[in-house]
C-alpha cells in the first residue's frame, strides 16, 4: 500500500519536474503525452491502491518533516475509503482534462509551462487529499493555491489576468490564515497536528476549544472553496485556460475546502455550531451564486457562479455531518462541472473566442450537435432534472438540511431550495440562449476538426453526469446506495431520518428543477429573441468584490503609498537627517571658534578661562 | 584533528586571501578565478568542519582559547557550536554566491573588490565564532570597513552618501556596544573570576538590575541597527539600492544575520532580567516592523528597495520571535534567518542582473520579462515564492515554527504573525507582477540567464528546497545551543514547546 500510495503521489510531481526540466526539447505532442501519461500512471496507482483497501485505514508515514523541541510534523498519510475515492476522482477527471488540454492548447507556445504547472497541481490536490498530518496537508492546500495563481494568470502578457490570478491567491491565503491558526493552536496543545491524532483526542477536548478550531478551519475552507464572504476570487479566475477551470476551479481545488471539512468530521461533531455555520454559509453560499449566475452574460462567469453556488450545497451537506452526501454531490459535481467547462471551452472556440451567450444562438448547435447533446448531458444534471446525477446528490444535502432538528438548518433549507429553483432557471437560460436563440449580431463560427476531437474526452463524463446518480440512489428508490455501504465504515453513518426525508425533498426538488426549466422557456424562448439585461447588481456579484476594492485594497495602497514618503522618507529619514545637520552645525561653531582669525582663538581662550574660573568659584564656595 | 586551529583558519583563510589578491591585480580573470577558489576552500573548509565535528558523532562545541592581553582578562577566544555552525556554513556560502554574483561590479578594480568581499566574510566569521567579548567587539566593529568600501567604491549613484550613512549608523551602534563591553568587563572585574571578557564568566557576573538594563539597552541598539529593527532601519533601504550585487548578498545575507545572531547569543544570556523587561518593546517593534516594512515595500519602485524592505519585515518577525521565551519560536527564528539569506541572496543577485542588464531596476521599465527570459523567470518565482514562505521552501519551515511559538507564548503576537504571511505576499505577488508580467515596457532585449548565473541560483535553489524539506540537521544542531541558552533566559519555561 506505501508503494502504491508513494506512486500515485510520484507520478505527477516527476511529470512537473520532467516539463520543467526539458521544457526546451520536448516536442508538444511528447510534451502532452508525458503529462497524461503521469496523470495515467496516477490513476492506475489509485484504482490499484482502492481495489486494495479494506474497511481499515492505512496509516502511512513517508518520512519526518519538521521536529524541534516537542514540535513534529511528517510526511504522513491516512489512507482510509474516502480518501481512496477521493484520489481517483481527481486524477480520473484530471485525466481527461489532460486529453483535452493536448488538443486544447494546440496553438499555444507554453504548453510545457502549461503542463508543468497542470501535473503539479494534480501532485498538491493529492497531498490534500491523502495526507494525515495537518502541516502536510498545508503543503498541498498552499501548492494548488500557487498553481491556481500561475495557470489563472498563464497568459501572462495580460495584465488583467495576473491580476486576476493575484486576487485568487490572495483571498485564499486569507483563507489559509484562519488554517494556521488553528494549526497552531492544535500544535500548542499537542505539538502535533494531525488528523488522526485530533480524532484520538476528540473527547479530552473542551467544545469551546474544537468550536474555535472548527471555524478556523472553516475560514480557511471558505476561502478555499470560494463561499461567502471570501468568493469573490473566482469569477475572476475565470481568465485562465477554459481547461484549468475545469479541473481547478470547478472539478477540485475549490472543492478541496470542503473535502477538509469532511476529513475533520469528528472534529465538526463535537461543535455542532460550527457545522450549522458551515451549512448556514453554504446555503446562503448556494443562493448567491445562482442569483448572480442569472446576471451574466460570460458563459464561463456562468459557470464560476454556478460552482460557487453547487460547492454551496455540498457545505450544507457536510455541516449536517453527512460526509457521504457531501461526497457524493462533490463527485457529481466534479464530473457535470467539468463537463460543462469544457463543452463551453470549446463554445468559445467554436465562435471565435467569444464568451458571450447572446452571441452564439443556434447556429452553433446545428454546426456541432455532438457538443448540444454533450451541454445537455451537463445542463440536465446541474439544474437536477429527475434522475440525472445532479438530481439525487443535490436532493440528498437538501434532505440532510431538512432531517436536521433546529432553525438554522431550516433556513438552510429553505435558502437551498430557492437556490435549487434559480439553479434550474439560469442553468436553461444558458441553454436557450446559447443554443436556440438567433441573434442579431452573431459571432463568426469557426470550423475546425479538432474541435470535434476535443469532444471525445467528454462523453465518458457525460455518461456519469446522467448515470452516477444510481451509485447512491435515495432509500425510496428501493436500490443499493453503493457510496453510502462503501464509505459506511469510514464515516458517521447516515441518520435514518434523513433517508426519510429524501422522497418529499426529491419529489420538491424535482417540481423546483421542471418549473425552473418552464420559466426560463418562457422567459428565453427563440421566439422571444432574448436580449441581455443591462449589467447590474448581479452582474457584478452584489458588489462584493468592490467592496474589497473600495474599502481593503485601495486603503491599504494608499496608506502604504503615505507610509513611505510620509513616515518613512520625511519623518524616520528626515530626523536622521536633521540630527546630521544639526552636528555638522555644531562642529561648524566649533570650528569657528578655534579658526585661523587671533582674536576669536584668544577670545575663545579668554571665555574658557572665565568659565572655568567661575565654576571652580561656584564649587569651592 | 582537533589540535589543528580550525576556527582560526576559518577566519584568517579568507583574509589571507584577500591579501594574496593584489598579486594579480593587473588580470581580471586571474583575480576572479583566485577569489572563487579561496571562496570554495571556505566552504569545503565549513563542510569539513561540519563533517568532522557535526557528523555521525558530534563533538561540539569546538573550543580555541590562547591568552592574548592578560593584564586585562582579554582572550583570543573562539569556540564553535551548532549555532555557530549554521551560520558559519551559510557564510561561506553566502561567500561563494558573492563571487560569481556579478562580472559587472568589479570591472573597474577586480582585485579590491574580491579583497575587499573576502576581508567581509573574514570577519563575519569573526563574529560568529568569537566568544570572547572584547574580541567580538573587536570583529563588529571591523565588519564595517571592508563593506564601507565595498559599497563606497563599487556602488552605484550616489555611493559615497550611503556609504557613509551605513558607516554613521553603524558605528554609532558599535560604540555604545564597545561602552558596554567595557563597563562589563570592568564590572566583572572587581568579582570572584578577576578581569574576564570571556562570555560564560560575564554570564554569570552579577550585574546590578539597573545597570544591566542600560547594559542591555546598548548591546540591543547596536544589534537592533544591524538586524534592522524599525526605526532604526533608515541606512538599509539606501544601501542596498547602491550597493554591489556582492555588497548586497553579503548586507542581507551576513550582516543582518550577525545582528540577530548576536541578539541571540550575547544579548539573551548576558542580561536576561533585562531580556525580560524589554521583551514586550522588542517584540512591539518587531511586528511593526514587520507590518510597516510590508506595507511600505509595496509602494517601491525600485526592486532592489522593495527587497530591502522585504528584509525589514522578515527580520522583524524574526526578532519579535526571538524574545519571545518559545524555543520552537528561537529555533524557527533561525531557520528564517538562514532562509532568508538564501532568499534574499537569490532575489538581490536576480535584481542585480536586472540592472546589469537594464541599467535601471525601476518598476516602470520592467515587466514581460518572462517571456525575455524564462529561466530567469522561472529562478525570480521560486525566490519570491520561498520568501512568501509557501510550505516545501525554506521560509515555511521558520515561520511554521515561529507561529506555532508564539501562540504557546503570546497568542496576540502569534495572530499577528499569522496575518504578516498576507501583507507579505501582497508586496511580493506585486514584485513578480511588475517584473516579469504583464507587456514588455522596455523595448532593451533581456538575455536569459548565462551558465554562470544559472548555476548560482541552481545552487541557491537546492538549498532553499533541501531546508525546505528536509530542515532536520539544522534543528538539530540548532537544538542545544539555543535550549542552553532559553534556559538561560527562560529558565521557568515548561520544556517542550
Amino acid at each position: 500500500m506505501t508503494t502504491l500510495v508513494a506512486l500515485m503521489l510520484f507520478f505527477p510531481l516527476a511529470g512537473a519536474v520532467l516539463q520543467a526540466a526539458f521544457s526546451r526539447s520536448l516536442s508538444r505532442a511528447a510534451s502532452g503525452t508525458l503529462a497524461a501519461l503521469a496523470i495515467a500512471a496516477s490513476l492506475a496507482a489509485a484504482l490499484a491502491a482502492v481495489w486494495n483497501l479494506g474497511v481499515a485505514p492505512h496509516e502511512i508515514t513517508l518520512g519526518q518533516w519538521l521536529a524541534f523541541d516537542g514540535f513534529s510534523a511528517n510526511f504522513s498519510i491516512l489512507y482510509n475509503r474516502l480518501a481512496g475515492l477521493m484520489t481517483v476522482t481527481v486524477t480520473f477527471v484530471a485525466l481527461l482534462i489532460h486529453l483535452y488540454s493536448a488538443i486544447y492548447m494546440r496553438e499555444d507556445t507554453s504548453f510545457a509551462r502549461y503542463f508543468c504547472y497542470l501535473n503539479l497541481f494534480v501532485f498538491f490536490m493529492l497531498i490534500i487529499a491523502l495526507a494525515d498530518d495537518l502541516v502536510f496537508l498545508f503543503m498541498g492546500w498552499e501548492g494548488v493555491g500557487f498553481c491556481s495563481f500561475a495557470l489563472i494568470g498563464f497568459w501572462h502578457e495580460e495584465l488583467p489576468n495576473v491580476d486576476a490570478g493575484r486576487k485568487a491567491f490572495l483571498m485564499t491565503r486569507v483563507g489559509d490564515l484562519g488554517y494556521v491558526a488553528a494549526l497552531a493552536i492544535v500544535i500548542a496543545a499537542s505539538g502535533s497536528a494531525s488528523i488522526t491524532g485530533l480524532t484520538a483526542q476528540i473527547d479530552a477536548m473542551p467544545t469551546a476549544t474544537a468550536t474555535l478550531i472548527g471555524f478556523l478551519f472553516l475560514f480557511a475552507a471558505c476561502g478555499k472553496s470560494a463561499q461567502l464572504p471570501l468568493s469573490s476570487w473566482l469569477p475572476d479566475a475565470m481568465a485562465g485556460p477554459t481547461p484549468v477551470s475545469a479541473l481547478i476551479h470547478a472539478a477540485t481545488m475549490v472543492t478541496a475546502g470542503v473535502y477538509l471539512l469532511m476529513r475533520l468530521e469528528p472534529l465538526l461533531a463535537i461543535a455542532p455550531d460550527v457545522g450549522a455555520t458551515a451549512a448556514v454559509i453554504g446555503a446562503a453560499t448556494a443562493l448567491y451564486g445562482a442569483a448572480c449566475a442569472m446576471g451574466q452574460r460570460d458563459v464561463k462567469r456562468i459557470l464560476a457562479y454556478s460552482t460557487i453556488s453547487q460547492v454551496g450545497y455540498m457545505f450544507l451537506a457536510a455541516g449536517c455531518g453527512d460526509v457521504s452526501g457531501a461526497f457524493f454531490h462533490l463527485q457529481a459535481h466534479a464530473f457535470f462541472k467539468s463537463l460543462l467547462f469544457m463543452v463551453a471551452g470549446i463554445m468559445i472556440q467554436a465562435a471565435h473566442e467569444e464568451h458571450d451567450i447572446f452571441r452564439m444562438g443556434a447556429r452553433l448547435r446545428r454546426a456541432m450537435p455532438g457538443l448540444f447533446l454533450l451541454f445537455a448531458c451537463g445542463a440536465a444534471a446541474l439544474s437536477a432534472l429527475p434522475l440525472t446525477s445532479g438530481y439525487f446528490s443535490k436532493g440528498r444535502t437538501l434532505a440532510d438540511a431538512i432531517a436536521h432538528p433546529g432553525p438554522a438548518y431550516l433556513l438552510a433549507f429553505i435558502l437551498g431550495a430557492v437556490a435549487a429553483f434559480l439553479t434550474a432557471v439560469y442553468v436553461f437560460r444558458l441553454c436557450f440562449v446559447a443554443f436556440f436563440s438567433d441573434p442579431a449580431d452573431p459571432a463568426r463560427l469557426l470550423s475546425d476538426p479538432e474541435l470535434a476531437r476535443m469532444e471525445r474526452p467528454l462523453w465518458p463524463l457525460a455518461a456519469l453526469a446522467l448515470g452516477y446518480g444510481f451509485v447512491n440512489p435515495p432509500e425510496f428508490m428501493g436500490l443499493k446506495p453503493w457510496l453510502d455501504v462503501y464509505l459506511a465504515g469510514t464515516v458517521t453513518p447516515l441518520p435514518p431520518n434523513v433517508e426519510h426525508a429524501e422522497f418529499f425533498v426529491e419529489m420538491i426538488d424535482a417540481v423546483l428543477a421542471v418549473s425552473g426549466l418552464l420559466l426560463a422557456w418562457l422567459l428565453y424562448r427563440p421566439a422571444r429573441h432574448p436580449v441581455a439585461a443591462p449589467a447590474g447588481a448581479l452582474t457584478a456579484g452584489l458588489g462584493l468584490d468592490a467592496f474589497y476594492r473600495t474599502w481593503i485594497a485601495a486603503p491599504y495602497c494608499r496608506l502604504s503609498a503615505r507610509l513611505w514618503r510620509g513616515v518613512d522618507e520625511d519623518m524616520l529619514d528626515g530626523a536622521a537627517m536633521g540630527a546630521a545637520t544639526g552636528l555638522l552645525t555644531l562642529s561648524r561653531v566649533a570650528a569657528r571658534l578655534g579658526s585661523a582669525r587671533p582674536s576669536t582663538t584668544l577670545t575663545t581662550l579668554l571665555g574658557a578661562a572665565a568659565a572655568l574660573l567661575t565654576w571652580l568659584a561656584l564649587r569651592l564656595t | 584533528m582537533r589540535q589543528l586551529p580550525w576556527l582560526s583558519l576559518l577566519i584568517f583563510w579568507p583574509l589571507v586571501a584577500a591579501c594574496c589578491l593584489p598579486l594579480s591585480r593587473g588580470d581580471a580573470t586571474a583575480c576572479r578565478r583566485f577569489a572563487l577558489l579561496a571562496a570554495l576552500g571556505e566552504l569545503a573548509l565549513a563542510g569539513l568542519i561540519a563533517v568532522l565535528f557535526a557528523g555521525p558523532q558530534p563533538d561540539l562545541p569546538v573550543i580555541e582559547d590562547l591568552a592574548w592581553i592578560p593584564s586585562l582578562g582579554i582572550r583570543y577566544s573562539l569556540s564553535l557550536d551548532g549555532l555557530s555552525l549554521i551560520f558559519v556554513v551559510l557564510t561561506a556560502l553566502i561567500g561563494v554566491c558573492c563571487m560569481v554574483a556579478s562580472r559587472h561590479d568589479d570591472a573597474k578594480r577586480p582585485a579590491l573588490y574580491y579583497a575587499l568581499i573576502l576581508a567581509a566574510l573574514s570577519t563575519v566569521q569573526g563574529i560568529f565564532l568569537a566568544s570572547d567579548l572584547f574580541l567580538f567587539a573587536l570583529f563588529w566593529e571591523a565588519q564595517l570597513i571592508p563593506v564601507f568600501f565595498l559599497i563606497g567604491i563599487f556602488g552605484h549613484g550616489d555611493r559615497m552618501r550611503v556609504a557613509i550613512k551605513f558607516f554613521l549608523f553603524s558605528a554609532t551602534g558599535g560604540l555604545l556596544m564597545f561602552l558596554a563591553v567595557i563597563a562589563l568587563g570592568i564590572l566583572a572585574a572587581n568579582g570572584p573570576t578577576g578581569p574576564t571578557f570571556a562570555l560564560t564568566d560575564l554570564t554569570h557576573a552579577a550585574v546590578p538590575v539597573t545597570v544591566g538594563r542600560w547594559l542591555f539597552a546598548a548591546f540591543v541598539l547596536s544589534f537592533a541597527i544591524k538586524i534592522p529593527l524599525v526605526p532604526v532601519h533608515m541606512w538599509l533601504p539606501d544601501a542596498h539600492t547602491e550597493a554591489p550585487t556582492a555588497g548586497s548578498l553579503i548586507l542581507a545575507g551576513l550582516l543582518l544575520k550577525t545582528g540577530g545572531y548576536a541578539l541571540i547569543r550575547f544579548a539573551l544570556p548576558l542580561f536576561p532580567e533585562a531580556a525580560h523587561t524589554f521583551a514586550p518593546l522588542l517584540t512591539a517593534l518587531g511586528i511593526i516592523g514587520l507590518f510597516y516594512a510590508s506595507a511600505v515595500a509595496l509602494a517601491q519602485e525600485d526592486v532592489k528597495r522593495l527587497i530591502a524592505y522585504s528584509s525589514i519585515g522578515h527580520m522583524g518577525l524574526a526578532v519579535a520571535a526571538i524574545v519571545s521565551g518559545s524555543r520552537l519560536a528561537l529555533g524557527g527564528a533561525v531557520v528564517l534567518m538562514v532562509s532568508h539569506a538564501l532568499t534574499s541572496g537569490g532575489l538581490f543577485s536576480l535584481a542585480g542582473m536586472i540592472g546589469e542588464r537594464l541599467g535601471s531596476r525601476r518598476f516602470e521599465i520592467l515587466g514581460g520579462l518572462w517571456n525575455k527570459a524564462p529561466r530567469f523567470g522561472a529562478a525570480f518565482l521560486f525566490c519570491i515564492l520561498a520568501s512568501a514562505a509557501l510550505p516545501g521552501l525554506s521560509g515555511f519551515v521558520g515561520e511554521a515554527m515561529i507561529v506555532f511559538g508564539l501562540f504557546k507564548t503570546h497568542i496576540w503576537v502569534g495572530v499577528l504573525a499569522v496575518a504578516g504571511m498576507a501583507v507579505t505576499l501582497v508586496y511580493l505577488l506585486r514584485l513578480a507582477r511588475d517584473t516579469l508580467f504583464g507587456p514588455a515596457r522596455s523595448p532593451l532585449p533581456f538575455a536569459d540567464l548565462n551558465a554562470r548565473e544559472t548555476a548560482l541560483l541552481c545552487a541557491l535553489a537546492v538549498c532553499i528546497l533541501l531546508l525546505g524539506l528536509f530542515p532536520g540537521p539544522v534543528l538539530s544542531l540548532a537544538a542545544g545551543p539555543l535550549d542552553s541558552i532559553a534556559g538561560l533566559v527562560w529558565p521557568a519555561a515548561t520544556p517542550g514547546l
